[in-house]
């Protein structure tokens, strides 16, 4: 195990540790000199917000949501007995490096955590989180909607709350369709066909981009066309079933290498200032999105004043059997480290258990509640959105996608899976290979990576 | 001997070099080489410049391209957002950038001038094997070595403190060999030998004779090891968390990550873009003040 | 290991035991005061050898210790002592290789073209002594004083397609920009950040050490009809090598560390920057993304070692020219 597999090298740090501060008060002292009135910070956590009782158990949560001061302090002014003491440790990938850090390091993870439900299965193989179960989890099922309920369960054990979540749909510049006279499409023939004919009336942009960067977007892209790539249960983690290459993802895959091929649509890499530009200066006319998406393109909305935009659902494979799909969404896991479990769980399920939190959640940070009674709350159903001229965009749109989506199985290495899916998409797209062979490329890599690990591949 | 080769020959006598006004052409030549390297190094700096004056849409969309200014002026805007953006914490960044340069630079510095001098000037028991030890590690890339640090400070406690960045960057195995090589040369064993003759104590011998001999080599090394401890970025990525003791450059990175950040992010490049601006000023400002005390200090090379 | 010792005690004699000492004004009783005053040699390199062990050795053998062990994801997290497997799966793993080859690419890239434009500069500044060279100077100098993530974020803006200057200045001469972030020019682009930061310290340095040299040479080789370029070439340069070394072991340094410029490149550069760029990069996406760390304790320590190896040859090669006597 961990600990007695260190043992060995912690005597021997802090034997070091030791005679390192006994030659420092022996020697002549002035090494330190240049730093001695520096002030560490100590070896606990120090808290971004205020705590309020201090007598009361404090939980350090880590998490990097917009504006989720005011909702830490609002779950701190209303508990007498529990305190939230939140660090911003990171985004996304900054975040993961440093829990998977501290969980080779024994120590030093904070009680609750914020993971996107596509990281759990990473972390619930190293045993780092609680399950949740214990504490009443379970309970929760019915106040969540299924999609996000099934992200964070395995069998009876529940290894996070579900917070928010993104149910796709395609947000489109309604002045360019108009201006070149193209009806928005509903289904992805449509979608080709309206790329070549915004072209045709001389549009200069691309219907959308396709980002060999985008991960979880491409993920959902193929899973809409009901591609289950990993079969794979905590319960049982020495087994996994990995079949990405197939002839649904293939279809996908070389539909947009097909779009690609007759520059329609551009393949610019996401989440770059070049990429977010794009989205609001008219270059893209199609901004295919989770429903977080809207938020993304405030920060930059005042970039083209012309812009008209109005959200639709994402056009579908087959109109007879349309599905839904999800990109992103995050939850709070509470870590096997935490010292007070019960504690961890009580934030975990309370921090966004109540509307005044996710009246700021919607306003101030543009989540989307996967908790139903904010889901079904009229606040949130018949919000107008001023940046699609008043549209009531979740009752048109995002609703029904949420409540569409059923749940998706990710990998316990899904960090690696993404950048070999980055790789060989781009490898693709730079080169000139084709959907097939990309597919394989990434199954292969997969597989004997999995091997490798010790799994038994399916 | 060349131990005396650092104080600069006198101008009057470079006059005479050839090349110096022996033909227009090729100083204009020689000019015109220069003004193209300056150009080089100093346009992407002006994009900078031009980028504090910007709004945030306005870095992307603006009227004046990458290398110009917009029509509307938002610099102060921008200082502004520095001090209001999560609560001014961008100050307390710098703030922390200096005491991690400083603390980094100067610890480094003197461990790296009582080692060098120490290995130059002491035929102690073991030493041969001690320099070799140091040769191999100057080069070693400490980046490969970050998560054993990690689980080493975690182990005594001192992650996610001041301690864990400056501790490590007190490292300086090239600062070590520089103060080595130099003292080797600009001290004369003979003047250290008279001096004990003379019944001064090797305390003494050091502060009084070794100390102001090496001043070329504690600038040299001072300068690399500050600027290193400045530039540090691999290390507090890893071995903090709170936001409150990030160094400038995590700091900016971070907001980066959050500006490209999918869910919920906040665009803030106008803040990046300043930030970065006003964090280079004191380091320019410092090497354009102080440039006659480093740029003599940097002939400790032309030691042979 | 040896070899070396004959260059370090130069002159002085073995001072443990002072039977072969054959210096000439030692005297027998210098022995005792010898074995006094090694115990003050030990005293000043004390404080370093602390942060030394404490941040290099230890380090380095904690990173040992642990790649000779193993722990499958799928097995439950149980450590298992595999010996030197994790370095067999090492040596034949192609993206170690791959990456551990184009370190050596930017090396044999990177080096020379930072050293060359930088003695070119100090050579040109060396000529002249007016304002604008004064002022030059100092302008190629400051890109030392801007942080490498803060110049990489910089240069990500000015790659760019959209916003970057290149479109323009490429369109001025009616040609069309590179995409400076494609995997074609990316090795390109990194070179060119990398340059770009650290030519002036390096020039600064052989530019100091040029000053040192007595004008009166020159006034010899002139009489002897060599004009500047002979006189630069055969007189110059040979007597800065010292300082070329110098420059040469702390661009190798930057270019074995490099992990800072790729990886802020790569979050505008995603597909032409893999995590596993360079071995570094490599080892760092192993333990900090896929919670490898045993494997990417393997890379850290084979990769420590190999340059270990490689500094002490280099340094000991050069110990002439550096003065190291």
């Amino acid at each position: 195990m961990r600990i007695s597999q260190r043992r060995g090298a912690q005597v021997a740090v802090a034997a070091l540790a030791a005679g390192a501060l006994l030659t420092a008060c022996s020697s002549d002292g002035s090494g330190e000199g240049g730093d001695g009135s520096t002030e560490a910070a100590g070896g606990d956590a120090t808290c971004t917000n205020e705590i309020v009782n201090p007598d009361a158990t404090q939980v350090s949560v880590w998490a990097w949501y917009p504006a989720f001061e005011s909702v830490v302090d609002h779950f701190n002014e209303t508990h007498d007995d529990v305190q939230v003491c939140w660090t911003n440790a990171g985004q996304g990938a900054d975040e993961y490096n440093k829990f998977s850090t501290t969980i080779e390091a024994g120590s030093g993870a904070p009680d609750v955590i914020m993971l996107e439900s596509e990281i759990l299965p990473t972390y619930t193989i190293l045993n780092s989180l609680a399950d949740l179960s214990e504490f009443g989890a379970g309970e929760l099922e019915s106040q969540f909607t299924t999609g996000a309920w099934s992200d964070v369960v395995s069998g009876d054990s529940v290894y996070a709350v579900p917070v928010d979540g993104g149910p796709m749909g395609m947000l489109y510049r309604a002045d360019i369709f108009e201006e070149y006279g193209v009806e928005p499409p509903t289904t992805w023939d449509e979608f080709a066909q309206a790329g070549q004919d915004l072209r045709d009336a001389g549009y200069e942009g691309y219907i959308t981009n396709y980002p060999t960067n985008g991960n979880a977007l491409n993920y959902a892209l193929f899973a809409q066309n009901g591609w289950t790539p990993f079969a794979y249960d905590p319960a049982n983690p020495q087994e996994i079933g990995i079949e990405v290459a197939t002839p649904e993802a293939e279809q996908v895959l070389s539909y947009w290498k097909g779009l690609i091929d007759e520059g329609l649509v551009s393949t610019d890499d996401a989440f770059t200032s070049d990429y977010n530009t794009s989205l609001v200066d008219g270059t893209y006319a199609v901004y295919l999105a989770a429903a977080w998406g809207p938020g993304y393109l405030q920060g930059l909305s005042d970039a083209d004043s012309e812009a008209e935009w109005k959200a639709a659902p994402l056009p579908q494979w087959d109109t007879n059997d349309p599905t839904q799909v999800n990109w992103g969404g995050s939850t709070f896991a509470v870590t096997e480290q935490a010292s007070d479990k019960q504690a961890a769980y009580t934030v975990a399920s309370e921090l966004f258990g109540n509307m005044d939190a996710w009246e700021l959640g919607i306003d101030e940070a543009a989540l989307f509640p996967q908790w139903n009674e904010a889901l079904e709350s009229d606040f949130f159903v018949n919000k107008e959105y001023e940046f699609f001229g008043g549209q009531q965009i979740n009752k048109d749109v995002f609703l029904e996608a949420a409540n569409g989506y059923e749940g998706f199985s990710f990998s316990p290495f899904q960090v690696y899976a993404y950048d070999q899916q980055t790789q060989a998409l781009f490898d693709m797209v730079e080169s000139g290979g084709d959907a097939a062979t990309t597919l394989q490329t990434i199954q292969d890599a997969l597989v004997s990576y999995a091997q490798q690990q010790g799994f038994t591949v399916k | 001997m060349t131990t005396d080769t650092s104080t600069s020959p006198a101008p009057t006598q470079r006059e005479r070099r050839p090349g110096r006004g022996a033909k227009g052409g090729r100083r204009i030549g020689s000019h015109a080489f220069l003004v193209l390297m300056a150009l080089y190094f100093v346009v992407p700096l002006w994009f900078l410049v031009v980028g504090s004056t910007k709004t945030n849409s306005g870095l992307f969309v603006g009227s004046g391209g990458a290398l110009w200014f917009n029509d509307d002026f938002s610099l102060v805007d921008n200082i502004r957002g520095l001090f209001e953006h999560q609560g001014g914490i961008y100050w307390i960044w710098l703030r922390n950038s200096f005491i991690y340069a400083l603390a980094g630079g100067i610890g480094a510095t003197v461990l790296a001038i009582l080692a060098g001098y120490g290995l130059a000037k002491y035929h102690f028991k073991g030493r041969t094997a001690y320099f070799t030890v140091l040769l191999g590690s100057v080069m070693v890339p400490l980046t490969a070595l970050t998560i054993p640090t990690f689980v080493l400070l975690s182990d005594i406690g001192l992650i996610n403190t001041m301690w864990a960045v400056i501790l490590p960057s007190l490292l300086s195995p090239i600062g070590v060999y520089l103060v080595r090589v130099y003292s080797q040369e600009a001290i004369p064993s003979e003047m250290l030998d008279a001096g004990r003759v003379d019944g001064a104590g090797e305390v003494r011998l050091f502060v009084q004779v070794a100390l102001p001999l090496l001043r070329p080599a504690i600038v040299t090394v001072l300068l690399l090891t500050t600027v290193f401890s400045w530039n540090n970025f691999f290390l507090p990525l890893a071995v903090l968390r709170d936001t409150d003791l990030l160094p400038v450059t995590v700091g900016l990175n971070q907001w980066q990550a959050l500006s490209n950040a999918g869910a919920g992010g906040e665009q803030v490049w106008n803040l990046i873009v300043t930030g970065a601006f006003v964090s280079i000023i004191p380091l320019i400002a410092a090497f354009l003040g102080l440039q006659k005390y480093w740029q003599g200090g940097l002939s400790l090379g032309s030691i042979k | 290991m040896t070899t070396s010792s004959a260059a370090v005690d130069r002159g002085a004699g073995p001072v443990t035991t002072g039977e072969r000492g054959t210096s000439s004004r030692r005297t027998a009783s210098t022995s005792t005061i010898d074995s006094k005053r090694q115990w003050w040699g030990w005293l000043f390199v004390a404080p370093f050898t602390v942060v030394f062990l404490l941040f290099l050795i230890i380090p380095l053998g904690y990173a040992f210790w642990m790649s000779l062990h193993n722990k499958g994801l799928a097995t439950g997290g149980e450590s298992v002592f595999v010996g030197l497997d994790n370095y067999v799966r090492a040596f034949t793993d192609p993206v170690f290789l791959e990456g551990l080859l184009r370190v050596a690419k930017f090396v044999v890239v990177m080096v020379p073209i930072q050293i060359g434009l930088a003695l070119l500069c100090a050579l040109v500044l060396d000529t002249l002594a007016t304002r604008l060279s004064k002022a030059s100077r100092l302008l190629i100098f400051v890109p030392y004083a801007v942080p490498a993530v803060i110049g990489a974020l910089m240069w990500g803006f000015l790659y760019s397609p959209r916003f970057g200057p290149a479109t323009d200045v490429f369109g001025l001469f009616g040609m069309t920009a590179p995409n400076f972030l494609s995997s074609s020019m990316i090795f390109a682009s990194l070179v060119n950040i990398v340059t770009w930061q650290w030519v002036g310290y390096y020039m600064i340095i052989i530019y100091a050490a040029l000053r040192t040299i007595d004008p009166s040479i020159y006034e010899a080789a002139r009489i002897d009809g060599a004009n500047g370029l002979q006189t630069a070439v055969r007189i110059k340069v040979p007597m800065v090598s010292s300082s070329m070394v110098m420059v040469v072991v702390f661009s190798l340094i930057g270019t074995l560390q490099f992990f800072t410029e790729p990886t802020v490149l790569r979050s505008v550069a995603q597909g032409a920057i893999p995590p596993d760029y360079t071995p570094n990069m490599y080892a760092y996406s192993l333990a900090f993304s896929y919670s490898q760390f045993n494997y990417a304790s393997t890379i850290a320590f084979a990769l420590g070692i190999f340059v270990f190896i490689g500094s002490y040859i280099f340094l000991y090669l050069t110990r002439k020219q550096s003065g190291l006597k």
